[in-house]
């Protein structure tokens, strides 16, 4: 985005490096930035909670909610205006300053990921060299935010729910980190849009095709990623049964809808993130990096949307299935979370390191036994997906029911 | 799924170290492709859920059991205004206001209000039995979300400025034509969301007092009127016949057997034959009717009409009176009509006795059941009328027995 600025100072004459005024457009350009990821990340997170509302009524043979607005698509403003309405409560025993800062060291986690995040083949805020490490770094900040937020509650659900949280988070970001590691050696680079240039726009040219690790790290990350946004079946931190609700309980109004947000927000991170590393992010199958840096004019507008809604299509399908997850799997408990991490994601992210790195060295010495490889994984994909399919259709004609996806909205 | 669960026994002994994680793995891998598989499925199926209340088929009061106690309806076509409902109501949940006439230029009685409060009704249906005419029933209603609690009131007559005339069912008739259950109360229960009427300030409350006298103004007077009707029956003294009908004047004229005859016709006729002197068994007419009989009676036993002050005749007067007229006396005294009539007659008068309201509450099916078993069955049990109280038990104890009932 520093080069969109300083363009748009050459528009107008002056140049960027001698221009006094330069750092105060970019400050301008900054404060507009993050308003706008801000709302869009606010926007996303309460769509998807009416989304996931939807999904998991879906799923459960109900309806959910269909009122406020076409299909009840408007639940979302709805209860955000009920919660900007609540009284904003704070226990008498809280630490008060803690207690009201909480929310917002979250809401900086999380909204930091997105300066890294990419939406399209131009639209990143910043196209950092160490990308993938900003971006493992401060979602670690959530994790202080929620300690805070148990903390300064001073109550012992709260407090139970932050530290696990914490265990959770500080050990998934273990494998989760490792695993992500392997996009970043296969493309050689840490920056986000680097590994995405390094895929290509078919299925077989993705990371997560490139060869079985890249296939267990990529399912690896997914895990940690859920484990690290709370999700279910991780979602120990706020188990509504065991804990009423953790490290959020003390809260009201506003500042409880801030955690909310958060975790909704969430997931369209880790579905994103998912998306560059191992999915391809933007590549438009047939349409190399290079054709989309040398477009102009309406061409390369077209382009530059057709590679956004590829990117958001594969996010969405990710943030789908996050949702389905949780109203499939039942949450694990606290030594099975911590089993899973260190006797199996654990060794086996150090053991595709390993693999991936050795293959590497293969495939620069035969190119051909990556092109299998490739192949082969592909095979392999297209016939998990289709096997899904057929188990999901024999699922429901078992039960003698039907298809019937459109009735009763 | 069904052929997927396997019953073999494991065909290797615990799996060494290695096998146990692999096969956890495994295991994983397996249950999140079957659980998700399983989810999905609901996902393209047809939720089995009914969108309430907008989106279901039918309206729910449809589906529900006809028998169902929902908000009551009155179809204040078919009224008589006799108030048995209101007083059957445990918890006064009715309201009728009654608005007296002379039954010539107005009529007798008329409704100026008919109030059920549906937030305070306990849906116990007691008011819907004594109901003569079937006018109040439960309907099948039960929706009863409304803004205002105060809105929840269902009015019958909607404006006490045009108070509802009672129905006069014919004699002896047994169905009565009401309109459809529920489409009455339906058409109130669209008016619950409307914001409650505000209460009235105190200019208006003093406004509204004048015109509500004067809404009275063709009410009657029960004062003028008893003199009025007491000087007619003194001319009819002797034609009975005629004076039954001056006396019926004086009722409520609803035929709700309320005074434990079958009608209004039982009760004047009982007074005109001199069998019966109580003037305050029509509960419809109240304090009015009562005011009014006493008059009557009075004046038939004295043979005097009253002073132009017309206060209602105090009771020392009538028992002063009375051993003038005294054909209660010779009644009492005598052998019992039990041993002087023929069983035939008996009959009759046993009858005559009964509440009238057939409500098998004497173990008989009906009035005639119990009257029969007295009279050709040797029934001994005299106390078995409840709704006849008091005034049954004492009438049966002295026409069969020529006692006073004993002492409860
Ligand atoms: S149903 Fe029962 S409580 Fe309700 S009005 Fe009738 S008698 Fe009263
Ligand atoms: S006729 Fe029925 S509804 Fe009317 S006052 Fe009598 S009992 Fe009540
Ligand atoms: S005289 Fe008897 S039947 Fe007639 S209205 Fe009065 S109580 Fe009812």
């Amino acid at each position: 985005m520093q080069g969109f600025l300083d363009n748009l100072i050459r528009h107008f004459g002056h140049d960027p490096a001698t221009w006094p005024w330069t750092q105060f457009v970019y400050l301008g350009g900054m404060a507009l930035f993050a308003f706008a990821v801000i709302n869009f990340a606010a926007i996303t997170a309460g769509i998807f909670s009416w989304a996931e509302r939807r999904v998991a009524a879906r799923m459960q043979s109900r309806v959910g909610p269909n009122r406020v607005g076409p299909g009840g698509f408007l639940q979302w403003v709805a209860d955000a205006v009920k919660l900007l309405t609540k009284e904003d409560l704070v226990p008498a025993e809280a630490d008060k300053i803690l207690f009201r800062a909480a929310p917002y060291f979250m809401m900086v986690g999380f909204a930091c990921v997105f300066v890294a995040l990419p939406f399209s083949h131009r639209l990143v805020i910043a196209d950092m060299n160490i990308g993938i490490f900003f971006i493992i770094a401060v979602t670690a900040l959530i994790v202080v935010g929620i300690i805070m937020s148990g903390w300064s509650s001073n109550s012992k659900w709260s407090l139970f729910g932050a530290i696990r949280s914490a265990a959770q988070i500080i050990s998934y970001e273990i494998p989760g980190g490792i695993a992500l590691m392997i996009p970043v050696m296969l493309a050689g680079t840490l920056s986000t849009q680097g590994i995405i240039r390094a895929q290509g726009g078919l299925p077989w040219q993705w990371f997560v095709f490139d060869n079985p690790a890249a296939f267990v790290a990529f399912v690896i990350y997914f895990i940690s990623a859920l484990a690290e946004g709370n999700r279910t079946p991780f979602d120990l931190p706020e188990a509504e049964s065991e804990l009423v609700s953790g490290y959020n309980t003390e809260y009201s109004g506003m500042r409880f809808s801030y955690f909310f947000l958060v975790e909704w927000g969430n997931m369209w991170v880790m579905s994103a993130l998912a998306t560059t590393m191992f999915l391809g992010g933007w590549q438009i199958p047939g349409v190399s990096a290079a054709t989309l840096d040398a477009a102009t004019g309406g061409t390369a507008v077209a382009l530059e949307l057709l590679s956004l809604a590829i990117f958001v299509g594969k996010t969405l399908f990710w943030v789908f299935v996050v949702m389905w997850l949780r109203w499939t799997l039942p949450r694990i408990r606290v030594d099975q979370m911590m089993n899973m991490c260190w006797k199996y994601l654990v060794p086996m992210s150090f053991a595709a390191v390993a693999f991936v790195a050795v293959w590497m060295l293969v495939v620069h010495a035969v190119p051909a036994l990556g092109l299998v490889m490739r192949a082969i994984m592909f095979v392999l994909g297209v016939a998990f997906t289709v096997f899904f399919v057929y188990r999901t259709a024999q699922n429901i004609r078992d039960t003698g029911d039907k298809f019937d996806f459109t009735s009763n909205w | 799924m069904a052929e997927n669960v396997t019953l073999k026994p494991p065909s290797r002994q615990t799996p060494g170290a290695f096998g146990a994680y692999a096969k956890n793995i495994g295991d994983t891998a397996k249950s999140f492709f079957e659980g998700m598989s399983v989810t999905l499925s609901y996902m393209f199926r047809k939720p089995i859920t009914t969108q309430y209340p907008d989106r279901v088929p039918v309206p729910v009061r449809d589906t529900i059991p006809p028998r169902y106690r929902g908000f009551l309806e009155v179809d204040m076509d078919i009224c008589t205004a006799c108030q048995a409902c209101e007083r059957a109501c445990p918890i006064q949940v009715i309201n009728i206001d009654i608005l007296k006439g002379d039954g010539k230029t107005t009529p007798k009685l008329r409704m100026e209000r008919f109030d059920i409060d549906i937030g305070k009704c306990m849906y116990c249906g007691l008011c819907v039995e004594p109901c003569p005419t079937g006018a109040i029933q439960h309907t099948r209603e039960f929706e009863g979300s409304v803004q205002f609690f105060n809105n929840l009131v269902l009015r019958f007559v909607p404006d006490p400025l045009v108070p509802a005339v009672p129905y006069k069912p014919p004699k002896g008739s047994e169905s009565f034509p009401r309109r459809p259950l529920g489409e009455i109360t339906r058409r109130l229960i669209v008016a619950w969301d409307a914001p409650t009427p505000p209460f009235p300030t105190k200019e208006q409350l003093e406004a509204d007092k004048p015109k509500g006298a004067e809404a009275k103004k063709g009410a009657l007077d029960p004062a003028a009127l008893g003199r009025q009707l007491a000087a007619r029956a003194l001319a009819a003294k002797e034609d009975k016949p005629k004076l039954q009908k001056v006396l019926e004047e004086a009722m409520a004229g609803t035929d709700c057997g309320d005074c434990g005859y079958p009608d209004c016709f039982g009760y004047s006729n009982a007074i005109a034959q001199g069998k019966d002197w109580a003037p305050d068994k029509c509960a419809p007419g109240g304090a009015d009717s009562k005011a009014m009989l006493e008059t009557i009676i009075v004046t038939l036993k004295t043979g005097v009409l009253p002073e132009q002050p017309a206060a209602p005749a105090p009771e020392g007067k009538a028992a002063v009176g009375a051993p003038a007229a005294a054909p209660e006396p010779a009644e009492t005294q005598g052998p019992p009509l039990a041993q002087t009539l023929p069983k035939d007659e008996l009959y009759k008068v046993v009858l005559d006795a009964m509440a009238g309201t057939d409500c098998g509450d004497c173990d008989y099916p009906d009035c005639d059941g119990y009257t029969k078993g007295i009279v050709y069955e040797g029934q001994k049990e005299l106390d078995r009328c409840a709704p006849g109280g008091e005034d049954t038990k004492a009438k049966l104890y002295k026409i069969m027995l020529g006692t006073k009932p004993p002492a409860a």
